[in-house]
């Protein structure tokens, strides 16, 4: 019984990615789950596939511009990788145009920069639902 | 719409009740047929069979009667005639009724065999042909076949007058059962008619319940239907439902009708609906955002932050004849069916209100600041600085009140007075905001505005330009405000180290060098702050510029600053992915030259793109395209010197206003000089000027 409970209940896996080591932290710091656990950040998408590759996430918040390899990039092959990985957009961007393509490159949500701890932990909560 | 599963299975049960109706009263009418068939046979049955009751005394009678005309000697043929007819109606109705099935056989049999006992006593008196009378002189006497005939028939009498009864009885007995059949079959007939009458009767009842049921139905299904419509009559959102194909479905709410002034959204395609209201490249956004709601990834909820039509500017008729200005808020829904998305629920709302509440917020909000901002900013700056300004600004204005006052009557007078309005202003607001003075930078962008809007207008007159005036006045009440302010930060600040007099009321003189060097840097800071731009601005050789071109040349410096951080400088997150240092460079250096001067203004940023340039020009209806495909790449730089040209379209305090390279040209083409320009993309832009020896006149 408690190991059926405990394998249901196998925390989801957080992959953070942004390029600003403030954010990072923020979004690290602010989400109030038990079950969630933070299993990598990375600071660009090459970092970020790399990590991906290693510790298989289930949730990642993905910032779009960054050195390297952007977002959008990012996003792509993660999907192409693992398409059952949820992805939040987290992003300072004004150009609605790059954040809905961002969507259609297989984000899940998009979450504005500046945000609140609430607004983070909304949108986390609806992609681990 | 919900009771569509119950109203089928009642259908079907209408149908199926009608259906064993029809059956049994197919069934109740062929039985019923074939019972009064019956029932007409065997009456005919029974009239023979009592007709043929009455036979047995009828041969008696007429065996008396024959033997009785014999004694008297009277005529007998007759009579025997009569008897032969009976005799054959019994054998004949004997026959007939041996054919009816479902007769008695013993009683018919009986009834035969007593009747054929009658056969050999009633042959010989059939069979007579003889003479029975002879007549003699004496009179007639029987003759002796006549006695012969008489013995036969005296028989015959006896014979008929002891059986009859039997016969009779017999014969009565044939006709009760035939009777007591019939009534049997009456009775099944009678039994079986109400029988279907009942059943009828109770069918009838069920189907007239189940259609009283229907009709409820119905009429609860004509209730929700009506409501529905009053809903989408009263709401006061556009609402629609958009299909795979992304058309506009066959219901919609009345409010989208005057939304968008037109009735026909039926079968609309979402795309022709939005075509002349938004630009080309939003509309593509909004329609690949709406496809992501058809798609299983995105989360609803999660990218309503990202929808382009949250808030969409668009130009409606006022139903008084004009046009104005309304906002308007799409938002999307998933419509989920048992197969996924069904529909895409789309909501427009008119967010007019709502728009102008946070901006006139904002605009207060931004008016405190600045004028926080402006305080501190007259405390940073030297005041004799912001003297300089104030009194530049003034014959700014009073040039401006100028052009007002010119008279105007055709559309090319109005257009020309715009423009110079808004080169004016432009002026006036780049010192301002160089000086830090936002509040004053603030106004003038309003008044800007406002030109800009006049500038779109067809037809004008002098009384479309009175708000402009009410402004200007209030513009110059603030410029009166900030002077006084002005004198008392000056006396505060220096109050002992010079005269009161002189530093508190400035005079209008002559900018410095050094005074133009700490404006421009000031501004240049400013500007990398604003915009997030990190750069450096590197001034070289300002010390040689000519005191006649200092004023001049102040001006075009603040409009090139501006516009190598707002257009050229990228930010630097695009430097560092460029291989660039993250921080900019802007340089300006001025130099002597053999036959005068030359100032050289380059940043290492973006650069223009002659075909952006081209394709702004043709944008802003410049150029034609036939004429933009013509032009070589020098053509299309000097494009940034035509009036009204600008590559930016969002207006924002800093660019855009399209007069900024027209003023720097036009002044430096004032001063006899000429400008040019070169630039590589992705590495720099570069001005060069040429400016000839100020003539000594020039020196007042």
């Amino acid at each position: 019984m408690s190991t059926d409970n405990a394998r249901e209940r196998r925390p989801v896996r957080l992959l953070i990615v942004d390029d600003s080591n403030i954010v990072r932290r923020r979004i690290e710091r602010s989400q109030q789950f038990d079950d969630l656990q933070v299993v990598g950040t990375a600071a660009n998408g090459i970092e970020a596939l790399e990590l991906a590759r290693r510790t298989d996430p289930d949730l990642v918040t993905m910032d779009l511009t960054m050195p390297q390899m952007d977002g959008i990039e990012c996003i792509t092959q993660l999907v192409k990788f693992k398409p059952t990985v949820r992805i939040l957009v987290i992003s300072a961007l004004a150009d609605k145009a790059t954040a809905v393509e961002a969507m259609e490159c297989g984000a899940n949500g998009f979450l504005n920069k500046p945000f609140s701890d609430r607004q983070l932990n909304e949108a986390i909560a609806e992609l681990m639902a | 719409m919900q009771s569509s599963g119950t109203d089928r299975s009642r259908r079907l049960l209408t149908a199926a009740a009608g259906a064993l109706l029809a059956a049994l009263m197919a069934l109740v009418l062929i039985i019923g047929f074939r019972l009064a068939t019956r029932i007409r046979d065997n009456v005919a049955t029974l009239r023979r069979a009592s007709l043929l009751q009455a036979y047995p005394s009828e041969l008696s009678q007429q065996l008396t009667a024959l033997r009785e005309r014999l004694g008297t000697l009277e005529y007998t043929g007759g009579v025997q005639q009569e008897l032969s007819d009976s005799v054959a109606g019994v054998n004949r109705d004997l026959t007939a009724l041996e054919h009816r099935r479902g007769l008695d056989p013993t009683l018919l049999g009986t009834a035969e065999q007593l009747w054929r006992a009658y056969g050999p006593v009633l042959a010989p008196v059939l069979a007579y042909a003889g003479e029975p009378y002879s007549d003699t002189d004496f009179g007639s006497s029987l003759s002796v076949s006549g006695k012969m005939y008489y013995t036969q028939v005296r028989r015959a009498e006896l014979f008929a007058q002891s059986h009859a009864p039997a016969l009779h009885r017999q014969l009565t007995a044939l006709t009760a059962a035939l009777q007591k059949r019939t009534s049997n079959a009456a009775a099944r007939l009678r039994l079986l008619l109400s029988a279907g009458v009942l059943a009828v009767l109770l069918l009838g009842g069920a189907a007239a319940y189940l259609q009283l049921a229907r009709s409820r139905g119905e009429r609860a299904a004509q209730a929700a239907e009506e409501q529905t419509r009053d809903i989408l009559h009263t709401v006061r959102e556009g609402l629609f439902l958009l299909d795979a194909d992304y058309r506009i479905g066959s219901v919609w709410s009345q409010a989208l009708n005057h939304l968008f002034g037109r009735e026909d959204f039926a079968g609309l395609p979402f795309e022709e609906l939005l075509r002349d209201k938004v630009s080309p490249a939003t509309l593509a956004t909004a329609m690949k955002y709406i496809k992501l709601l058809w798609g299983e990834r995105a989360h609803e909820n999660l990218i309503k932050s990202i929808n382009p039509l949250g808030q969409l500017e668009v130009t409606l008729d006022n139903g008084r004849g004009g046009k104005e200005t309304r906002y308007l808020q799409f938002n999307f829904h998933r419509v989920l069916g048992a197969k996924g998305v069904k529909h895409v629920l789309c909501t427009v709302a008119d967010i007019t209100s709502n728009v102008m509440l946070t901006r006139e917020l904002h605009e207060a909000q931004e008016s405190a600041h600045a004028q926080l901002d402006m305080m501190v900013g007259m405390l940073q700056s030297d005041p004799l600085q912001v003297g300089g300004f104030l009194d530049a600004a003034a014959a700014g204005l009073k040039h401006i009140n100028a052009i007002l006052k010119e008279p105007a009557r055709s559309h090319a007078e109005f257009s020309k007075k715009l423009a110079g309005l808004a080169r004016e202003l432009h002026a006036i607001k780049g010192e301002a905001s160089a000086l830090n003075l936002m509040s004053i930078a603030q106004r003038v962008h309003h008044l800007e505005d406002m030109v800009e809007s006049l500038k779109g207008k067809s037809e004008l007159d002098g009384n479309d330009f009175l708000p402009l005036v009410l402004k200007l006045d209030e513009l110059l009440a603030h410029l009166r405000a900030v002077r006084e302010m002005i004198g008392r930060l000056g006396a505060l600040q220096a109050p002992a180290s010079a005269p009161a007099d002189t530093l508190s009321s400035p005079v209008l003189r002559p900018v410095g060098a050094e005074e133009l060097a700490a404006t421009l840097q000031n501004l240049a800071r400013k500007l990398a702050e604003d915009h997030g731009k990190p750069f450096t601005l590197s001034l070289e050789g300002l010390t040689e510029v000519p005191a006649q071109y200092l004023g001049a040349l102040k001006d075009c410096l603040i409009q090139m600053l501006r516009n190598a951080a707002v257009h050229g400088i990228e930010p630097d997150t695009v430097r560092r992915a460029g291989s660039k240092s993250a921080t900019g460079q802007v340089r300006a250096q001025f130099q002597r030259q053999a036959d005068g001067f030359e100032l050289v203004f380059e940043d290492d940023g973006a650069g223009l793109s002659p075909e952006a340039l081209k394709q702004a020009a043709v944008r802003k209806q410049l150029l034609t395209a036939e004429q933009a495909a013509e032009l070589d790449d020098r053509a299309a730089l000097a494009l940034i010197f035509k009036p009204g040209f600008s590559t930016r379209t969002e207006v924002s305090l800093d660019a855009g206003r399209g007069t900024g390279m027209d003023l720097v040209a036009k002044a430096i083409y004032g001063l006899g000089g000429r400008i040019g320009v070169s630039t590589h993309p992705g590495r720099f832009t570069r001005f060069k000027i040429a400016l000839p020896v100020p003539r000594e006149t020039a020196v007042a």
